[in-house]
């Protein structure tokens, strides 16, 4: 029992806390379609490859532009709801819900493969709006640097609105 | 009614709506009960059913409108706007295909509006391609609701008409009892139908007009594209489509919200990095992280911490140490006192040099080319000259964030270049040093862009993100920063090079970096930067070399390594005139870009009209020699933003820049034997090394280095 009680110990001190957050915005070079940019944050250069985060940005791309594709799908499903005088909007869901759960769907199964494990999360941007992808970067907080790091940044951003107040 | 409540119950609000929708409910209802049984007989059965149809339409048209969210943000949350509000710039600009749109921040919401989206008063939120705020719906019609609204508008037009002409016909078939009930009652609804079909079909006519030309009545009314190229606009059909066809787009606010059941638990596993990339990092980082130390210590590395908005300290390496050394000196010298320069002997002043030109690199993505070859610009400038420049441009000794900072600044409306730097980097370094992240720096600097955007309004380019090109921003300011920062050395003695070491260890980077490695022709996603930065850094390197030629000649200096030019670059910057060296330098600019190795001596030839005038610029001067621009190209990479591929190339150039000074001073020793004063013009390689021509020198002028060495140059 003492030994589990030391065990679970050293679980709790293994968490990790929230460090900073990267946000990636949102890419109006083509108009107003929803896509991201792609450009790789420099914050998370230690923390994951370059390669696979420009990927995970690329297909939620990929699936937004799905989602605002104006095709015959969606050309139907405007006469249906007309037709029905949009109570089969209250039945079915739209197409575009439908990609939307896709990309939930998407970032979890990326969130758990690929960025949990590097210590980050992806949050589902509609959640902000469509505005941005934030992306939540963890530390460890039983290492030391991290720590520091992250007590460093915490204070730093409370103190930098005092600095930054100071220096007006 | 509630008290200080932010949503009162305002009646007059519901008037508009209810009239509406009394008058079409009512009129109909009169319609169908009066009028349509008798022309069902006349006429036809179907007039009543295609009414009923039609009105059926008018009404969920309607409701949608009515009832359907617009499209409207939820309001950021806290810790999206790291940058304080009031320090934000108010605008952001955006290209949208290749059309400056400007975004603007709002207040209320708490982030800068998307294009097309505007903040209604009346519901007090920002909606997504805000149209309008409707009275007659009570509701603002934005991206979600506009079709439901159009076709509202539609359908009300058929149904108004139908309305009326089916009643005439009516009347046309009573007209011998117009006193009846019905036909009274016929008429009426007439009159109403009559009166309101002007207005409505006005207004349907008006966004058919909108559809058409793919604008929303804000653009319209606002006159946003008056005379001007909409960029929202896919041609009439497939705005048209876009409008009808396009699938409705999701609601923002009231969504279910997900559990989180992800499980984040340490240990991390992190990316396999090079010990390269990870001594560029530190470079980059090490200016942002360095200046955190130092911040902790107390220095005065405000400016330089500029940069240091968004990277977290780099791994702890043993080069760090000299790094932080240079940083401090660096750092000392670079706002508050000039004084500062001579109280530290930096054990590496040359490293310390290029290392902003590196750690503009290292700046955040946010950093533009250009803005952080202008930092390695003024960095560089800053060696010769260190004490006047901190205490003239004290931004430019700062880090690459250093643009950013002076964007930061809400001053910076007036003065592009020196006054918003310096105060912008004071207040943006006080924020950065405190270790904010990276965001905060880069929102920081992004938010300062825009306000400088706002008085560059046609140059700059930002995006909320960073991906700032400051290119035609700092087109304008370029040269006059250049100048000025040109004219910075002129009067005060030349500083900068304290020690030998600072050439000697340019030599080494030099020698290093003779080396065959293979420097990128550029990082694929480096932004197209104005070429003179590039050449700004091979000038950087070239007069380095300089002085390290002056120094060579003057007192001999034991074992000290001469990397051709660099340091005779270094060392003539240092007494040269700033006046020489800025027009030679300009002249220059556009030759360094070709020059590519070419030796020192042919580019140097023009420039060293002029004694050490050429020098004195340091950067003006194009000394490229083929390490020199090796060392250049290297240091324009690395000015480019932060990534792994430039790390790569920074850290190729940047090894040399570790080994200890002994080793460079040992080779400055053997290197350049040829002690002879370079003749102006002559382009006068080192004996089996490439040598960046130094600018010759007639007589003998005595430069002061920092630090109280003095060192004969022969001019």
């Amino acid at each position: 029992m003492w030994k589990s009680q030391v065990h679970n110990l050293q679980e709790l001190r293994r968490s990790a806390s929230l460090a900073t957050k990267v946000f990636i915005q949102r890419d109006y070079s083509d108009g107003t379609i929803c896509q991201f940019q792609t450009k790789f944050p420099p914050e998370l250069d230690s923390r994951i490859e370059r390669q696979l985060f420009e990927e995970t940005v690329k297909t939620l791309n990929g699936f937004y532009a799905e989602a605002e594709k104006i095709g015959g799908s969606s050309y139907l499903e405007g006469c249906l709801a007309c037709a029905t005088a949009y109570f089969i909007f209250l039945c079915m869901e739209t197409h575009y819900e439908k990609v939307l759960k896709k990309i939930s769907r998407y970032i979890q199964e990326q969130n758990e493969k690929i960025f949990a494990p590097r210590g980050l999360l992806l949050t589902d941007p509609v959640e902000r709006g469509m505005r941005v992808i934030e992306i939540s970067i963890y530390e460890d907080r039983c290492s030391s640097g991290s720590s520091s790091s992250g007590s460093s940044s915490g204070s730093g951003s409370s103190s930098g609105g005092g600095g930054g107040a100071g220096a007006r | 009614m509630p008290a200080e409540s932010g949503k009162r119950f305002k009646p007059s609000k519901y008037v508009p709506v209810s009239a509406a929708a009394i008058f079409l409910v009512g009129a109909t209802t009169l319609f169908f009960a009066f009028t349509c049984p008798g022309l069902s007989l006349y006429v036809s059965p179907a007039v009543p059913i295609y009414n009923a149809i039609m009105f059926l339409f008018v009404l969920a048209n309607f409701s949608m409108a009515t009832f359907m969210d617009p499209g409207i943000f939820p309001r950021a949350e806290e810790d999206e706007d790291k940058e304080d509000d009031f320090r934000a710039p108010l605008y952001k600009t955006v290209e949208i295909k290749g059309i400056q749109v400007r975004m603007k921040w709002c207040a209320t919401c708490r982030f800068y509006r998307p294009p097309r989206c505007s903040h209604c008063s009346v519901c007090d939120n920002c909606v997504e391609e805000f149209d309008h705020h409707c009275p007659w719906v009570n509701n603002c019609i934005g991206r979600r609701n506009y079709r439901y609204f159009f076709l509202f508008l539609l359908s009300l037009t058929a149904h108004i008409m139908g309305v009326f002409g089916f009643g005439l016909l009516y009347v046309l078939y009573h007209i011998e009892e117009l006193s009846g009930v019905r036909t009274a009652v016929t008429m009426a609804v007439m009159c109403v139908a009559g009166l309101f079909f002007i207005p409505v079909a006005g207004l349907t006519g008006f966004h058919v007009v909108l559809v058409a030309r793919g604008r929303t009545t804000n653009e319209q009314v606002t006159g946003k594209f008056r005379g001007g190229v909409n960029p929202f606009t896919n041609g009439c059909c497939n705005n048209v489509s876009r409008v009808l066809c396009s699938s409705p787009a999701p609601r923002y606010l009231g969504r279910p919200k997900k559990e989180k059941t992800i499980v984040i638990r340490p240990p991390f596993l992190r990316p396999e990095v090079s010990d390269g990339q990870i001594t560029v990092k530190i470079m980059d980082n090490g200016i942002q992280g360095e200046l955190r130390r130092t911040k902790s210590k107390g220095s005065l590395e405000i400016t330089e911490s500029q940069s240091a908005d968004a990277e977290p300290p780099p791994p702890p390496k043993p080069d760090l140490s000299r790094y932080t050394g240079l940083r401090t000196h660096l750092g000392l010298a670079t706002n508050e006192d000039s004084s500062l320069l001579g109280k530290d002997s930096p054990p590496t002043p040359t490293m310390y040099k290029y290392r902003p030109g590196y750690s503009s690199s290292s700046t955040s993505a946010a950093m533009p080319h250009s803005s952080s070859a202008k930092l390695s610009r003024g960095d560089s400038l800053k060696e010769p000259t260190s004490i006047a420049e901190s205490s003239r441009h004290p931004s430019y000794r700062s880090e690459p964030s250093l643009e950013p900072e002076s964007f930061r600044s809400p001053t910076f409306g007036k003065s592009f270049h020196f006054d918003p730097l310096s105060s912008g980097s004071r207040s943006s370094s006080l924020k950065s040093a405190q270790g904010t992240g990276f965001e905060l720096g880069q929102l920081q600097s992004i938010r300062s862009e825009g306000t400088t955007s706002t008085s560059y309004k046609s140059l700059a380019n930002q995006t909320r993100n960073g991906s700032l090109s400051y290119d035609s921003l700092l087109t304008p300011s370029d040269s006059p920063d250049f100048e000025s920062v040109q004219a910075g050395p002129e009067p005060d003695p030349p500083l900068g090079y304290t020690s030998p070491f600072l050439s000697a260890r340019l030599a080494q980077q030099r020698e290093a970096e003779r080396h065959p490695r293979l420097v990128p022709t550029g990082p694929t996603h480096r932004e197209p930067s104005p070429v003179r930065y590039d050449n700004l850094s091979r000038h950087i390197v070239a007069s380095l070399q300089e002085r390290e030629k002056l120094l060579r000649q003057s007192p001999p200096l034991p074992g000290r390594e001469e990397e051709p030019g660099l340091g005779d670059s270094g060392i003539q910057s240092t007494p040269g005139s700033g006046h020489a060296p800025r027009t030679s330098s300009s002249s220059d600019d556009s030759k360094r870009s070709p020059l590519g190795k070419t030796p020192l001596g042919r580019p140097a030839a023009p420039r060293f009209g002029k004694p050490d005038g050429l020098r004195g610029r340091g950067v003006g001067s194009p000394e490229p020699g083929p390490t020199a621009s090796y060392l250049g190209r290297s240091m324009s990479y690395s000015s480019q933003k932060a990534q792994p591929v430039v790390s790569e190339t920074e850290e190729v150039a940047l090894q040399p820049l570790l080994t200890p000074k002994d080793e460079v001073q040992l080779k400055t020793a053997y290197s350049k034997s040829n002690g002879q004063p370079k003749s102006l013009g002559s382009a006068s390689p080192g004996p089996g090394q490439p040598s960046l021509s130094s600018p010759t020198r007639g007589g003998v002028k005595k430069v002061s280095g920092v630090g109280g060495t003095t060192y004969e140059i022969s001019v």
